[in-house]
């Protein structure tokens, strides 16, 4: 790392000052290094480096916070190995914080006391990105929704369009000429959103949602304006454009008066929006928000939408995004679902909230020049679908499914990956 | 930035294997990033795909919706799925030579 000018430390430094508070505080004081969240760590289990230890990576953070917050760690620095914020603390964080970490939060499940490694790494990240560290690669999925309005830079007319024409496919699919995709209407219930990898590449979970709120007869809409569920820049940790995205998905909802905002499924979306957007804009929302397992969940449960299970004729497994599982609490809702939907269901071990990453989350999808990385801890999550003998791979997160994709072809598992809505939509039964 | 090598022809490509100079691209590279992906044999389907990206990508400077390249082409989507099964980011955007996408892929 080249020389970075006093501006820029002060920049990192300033971060570590504004979120010293007690959750802050209480991690970097109460991890005792004992390693015990080693072996829960995709990273260190693929490839045994010490530096990939989750507790490795919080001595990094707490060894730079002491060199400037306390009193040994200005006077005698040597004394509690306090590390100045400088070139190689600086490449060292960008590795093992942007390059060696998911945000899983695997760790902080075995931690025996509780510490938030995950977070730790987070306000990491929030240093580099106030220092304008973050890696290129990462940034520019972030800059794309900022500049455009969603993560790909699909152009308005383009996505309208592609709605139009899934709209006439269902019309097809349900010999209904009044089947419908509503755009941008206001007043309904629902307000779905997507990730905008569906509508560019992978339409089938759109159809599949369409079809069970066709089904459902429910009142819903999607913005044009706004509809990406993905907030990257809750991975880079700039907590300024963090605000900027949730702000829009809020604005939207106001707008379309909409009475309950529905997340598709995204893992790091659902948590960013649901989760730390009360926080990034200050303020509680006066509307429920719900993720779309959920809503399938209840749809079945009350009998709105009737399901056949018995079409489903293969073995199914299911992959817990971590975002879901440990920082949602959203652990039956698929079980439930796959209960109605599926007859041979077989768990992966471990699994639910003590599930491995896929290897592709924490925005390790976008950044290319850790991939070798990426593809080496995915080889866990591989063994375990191998294991299990399904020859479908469910899971309620579009960036699992992009990963479990390419582990599928790399690893050679050969198994069909699907959203859990294309899994509903197909055990469908309409009235 | 690394470097892959396929049948004796070495290429310059990012973390994942998009070429990270697209403007060397021509049939014979896309023939050869296509076995690199275990696509042996590129048939007339994997060719209409992956032309249509490719002209897409030159006027426009993007990978086109999946929409207009089932319209373009006239094949249909599950199809696309088993022809590339990398999915059309990470393989036919590949074999077509563009950069990656930004996003979930």
């Amino acid at each position: 790392m080249e020389h970075l000018s006093t501006h820029t430390i002060e920049k990192g430094l300033e971060i570590l000052r504004k979120f010293d508070d007690g959750r802050f505080l209480t991690s970097i004081n109460s991890c005792v290094h004992c390693g015990l969240c080693a072996d829960s760590c995709m990273y260190y289990v693929s490839m045994k480096e010490n530096a990939f230890i989750p507790a490795k990576k919080v001595a990094l953070i707490e060894s730079i916070y002491k060199r400037y917050y306390t009193f040994t760690g200005r006077t005698f620095p040597k004394l509690i190995h306090a590390k100045e914020l400088n070139g190689e603390t600086t490449a060292e964080l960008i590795d093992l914080f942007y390059g060696a970490c998911t945000l899983c939060g695997r760790c902080n499940i075995h931690c025996a006391i509780g510490v938030d490694i995950a977070y730790l790494v987070s306000i990491g990240r929030a240093m580099l990105a106030e220092m304008g560290l973050t890696p290129p690669t990462l940034q520019s999925t972030v800059d794309a929704a900022l500049t455009s309005g969603n993560n790909m830079r699909i152009a308005t007319d383009d996505f309208v369009e592609t709605l139009k024409w899934l709209e006439e496919e269902l019309r097809d699919e349900v010999n209904d000429p009044d089947a419908s995709i509503p755009l941008n209407e206001k007043d309904r219930n629902l307000l779905y959103t997507l990730n905008p990898r569906e509508p560019k590449f992978f339409p089938l979970s759109i159809s599949a949602m369409a079809k069970i709120f066709y089904a459902a007869r429910e009142s819903w809409t999607i913005s044009t304006h706004m509809y990406d569920v993905t907030n990257y820049a809750f991975f880079t940790g700039n907590l300024n454009e963090a605000r900027i995205i949730a702000q829009r998905m809020l604005d939207e909802v106001k707008k379309l008066n909409c009475r309950e905002l529905i997340l598709a499924e995204c893992g790091h979306g659902e948590r960013a929006f649901r989760w730390e957007a009360p926080n990034y804009l200050q303020t509680n929302f006066d509307f429920p928000v719900r993720t779309s397992v959920e809503l399938l969940a209840q749809y079945i449960a009350s009998g709105r939408i009737k399901v056949d299970k018995t079409l489903m004729k293969e073995k199914v497994t299911l992959h817990d995004p971590c975002n879901l599982v440990r920082s949602g609490g959203i652990i039956q809702e698929q079980r439930y679902i796959l209960s109605k939907t599926v007859t041979d269901f077989v768990e992966m071990n471990p699994h639910g909230a003590d599930n491995l990453c896929c290897g592709g989350g924490g925005g390790q999808l976008s950044m290319s020049e850790y991939n070798e990385r990426r593809m080496k801890i995915g080889e866990l999550k591989a063994e375990q679908i191998k294991k299990t003998g399904a020859s479908v791979v469910v899971s309620p997160c579009h960036n699992c499914v992009d990963q479990l994709l390419q582990l599928n072809s790399y690893y050679k598992l050969r198994v069909k990956i699907k959203t859990l809505a294309e899994l509903v939509a197909e055990a469908l039964v309409l009235e | 930035m690394a470097t892959i090598e396929i049948e004796a022809r070495k290429f310059e490509v990012d973390g994942d294997g998009f070429l990270s100079t697209p403007e060397i691209w021509d049939d014979d590279v896309a023939t050869l990033f296509a076995k690199y992906d275990g696509i042996d044999e590129m048939n007339e389907k994997h060719w209409a795909i992956v032309r249509f990206i490719r002209k897409h990508y030159e006027e426009k400077g993007n990978a086109p919706m999946i929409r207009n390249l089932c319209r373009e082409t006239g094949i249909k989507l599950r199809e696309i799925y088993e022809l590339f099964p990398l999915g059309p980011a990470r393989g036919a955007c590949k074999v077509a030579g563009l950069p990656k996408p930004d996003g979930c892929v």
